[in-house]
């Protein structure tokens, strides 16, 4: 699919900044059926990537491979190459547990756990430092304070994570990503559950953790991902039709199938 | 192109697509109807120029609520986008083309034109004509999808420019010679820089065409020959 990309590709992944994640010529597979063919792709540093396409189209998986979260399931596999900061986390000896503080991901529905506020984020923080009870407070609230939860909860840290809102306690799991101190936040339609307001909100703190985070957001709603995100990639099918600065790919896109697809042509 | 998945879109659109049409017939017929009636002093024809520009307006607020209502109800991406963006602007310049061949049919009954040199009314005639293809080339060129028609047409606006040059030459030529003529020739003057801007309008409509149509602009610059603003201060 190389030869597909846009010259474009290269100003918007690599001279810009430089690239965090290098996908290159990865396979994906169910089982024996093939679900990414291919890909290669690479995601600049500080900077927000949008993943778009219709359902079954490979999207999710892609962000999966990231954090190797895929192997909790039987029989997936990937093959090829994802360099994070040049190193190939697909390698076996690859430490998944430190791969994870890395690469923090948040989900389509909230997942809080069943614990209060403030243990949500402490601890997944506890399970890879050791930290004093004043350490841990600061932490506690300055991942709450940089996922803008911090002003609706300080004064309930002890009440269920579950009571909070839809849209509170997504933030909550962004707060609890962000706890861990990752390099890279995969968020996996992280507002399609939301109403607007809330979707607000976290469109909002994700502009604001770019300047800090490498993030790679999968939607299906494709003006959130023109909101949101530097650059965008259109995946059908398991492949990578196109790969551009977001204006681009919303204004004049290169391929008609993405063409096709943004605009409601499709099928 | 694909038809959308939601048919409503398609009619949506399509509704926009016939308003520019529409719009550009009514301001090729009012350009033609004004240099006519100014041509052959013809205060009826003038006359049913300036009260189309009231329905040249109409449609373009007709344009602007369908197209902000369907970008509220849809939010167009990509050649839709473009498409609708591009339709606004359209309709904008047709507009202000409506506007100028409403100022050639409001100076008709002043001008008096029997008063005027022969020669001139065949200059200005010329010059029409070619005002005239331009404006109904583009919105031709448009509904064919023809960008490279287009671009061609927004360089040959040249050769207006170079008409009014010599038209605006001679005007000042036939003050100098008799000073009765001065009144006509002015209000002929006017007539030929609203003709010279309407050719300007038509080249900001083959380049919005041309980028709805591509996605990408047409070079900035383009060649310029009206030199009246240059040799004006001489004269």
């Amino acid at each position: 699919m190389s030869q597909m990309l846009s010259p474009d590709m290269t100003i918007a992944a690599e001279a810009v900044t430089k690239a965090k994640i290098e996908v290159k010529n990865l396979n994906f597979y169910y089982g024996q059926s093939k679900a990414l063919k291919d890909i290669t792709l690479s995601l600049p540093e500080r900077s927000v990537t949008a993943f778009i396409g219709p359902s079954g189209c490979g999207k999710s998986t892609l962000l999966r491979v990231f954090n190797r979260i895929y192997e909790l399931y039987p029989k997936q596999t990937a093959e090829g190459q994802v360099l994070l900061d040049g190193q190939n986390i697909l390698d076996r000896s690859q430490d998944l547990n430190l791969l994870r503080t890395k690469i923090g991901m948040v989900f389509q529905k909230p997942t809080p756990f069943p614990m209060s506020i403030y243990e949500n984020i402490a601890f997944g923080v506890r399970l890879y430092e050791k930290i004093s009870k004043a350490e841990m407070d600061g932490r506690v609230e300055q991942a709450l304070k940089r996922a803008a939860l911090w002003t609706e909860v300080k004064d309930k840290l002890n009440a269920s994570g579950l009571s909070l809102s839809g849209g509170q306690q997504q933030r909550l799991c962004i707060a609890r990503t962000v706890a861990v101190k990752p390099e890279v936040i995969l968020l996996d339609e992280p507002a399609s559950a939301l109403d607007p307001l809330s979707t607000a909100k976290i469109e909002e703190l994700i502009d604001e953790l770019q300047a800090d985070y490498t993030i790679v957001i999968v939607t299906h709603n494709m003006q959130q991902a023109a909101r949101v995100s530097k650059q965008t990639a259109f995946m059908y099918l398991g492949e990578l039709v196109e790969f551009d600065r977001t204006e681009k790919i919303f204004t004049s896109p290169r391929e008609k199938r993405t063409q096709d697809y943004i605009t409601g042509r499709f099928g | 192109m694909a038809e959308h998945t939601v048919a409503a879109f398609d009619e949506d659109l399509g509704q926009i697509s016939r308003l520019i049409s529409d719009m550009g017939d009514l301001a090729g017929s009012m350009v033609g109807g004004a240099t006519k009636a100014l041509l052959n002093s013809d205060n009826a024809l003038a006359q049913r120029v300036v009260s189309d520009d009231a329905i040249m307006d109409a449609r373009q607020r007709e344009l602007d609520d369908r197209a902000i209502t369907l970008i509220a109800k849809r939010q167009p991406m990509a050649d839709d986008l473009r498409h609708v963006v591009g339709s606004i602007r359209m309709a904008g310049d047709l507009e202000r083309i409506g506007d100028l061949a409403k100022n050639i049919a409001k100076r008709v009954g002043t001008v008096g034109l029997s008063a005027t040199p022969r020669d001139l009314s065949h200059s200005i005639d010329a010059m029409a004509q070619l005002v005239l293809i331009q404006v109904q080339g583009v919105i031709e060129e448009y509904a064919a999808r023809d960008a490279a028609a287009l671009a061609k047409l927004r360089a040959d606006d040249e050769r207006i420019d170079v008409k009014y040059t010599s038209v605006f030459r001679e005007l000042l030529t036939y003050m100098m010679e008799d000073p009765r003529n001065i009144t006509a020739c002015t209000h002929l003057l006017f007539c030929a820089k609203n003709l010279e801007r309407i050719g300007d309008h038509v080249t900001n409509i083959a380049e919005n065409a041309y980028y709805v149509l591509t996605g990408t602009q047409l070079p900035a610059n383009r060649p310029k020959q009206d030199e009246t603003a240059m040799s004006a201060p001489a004269a």
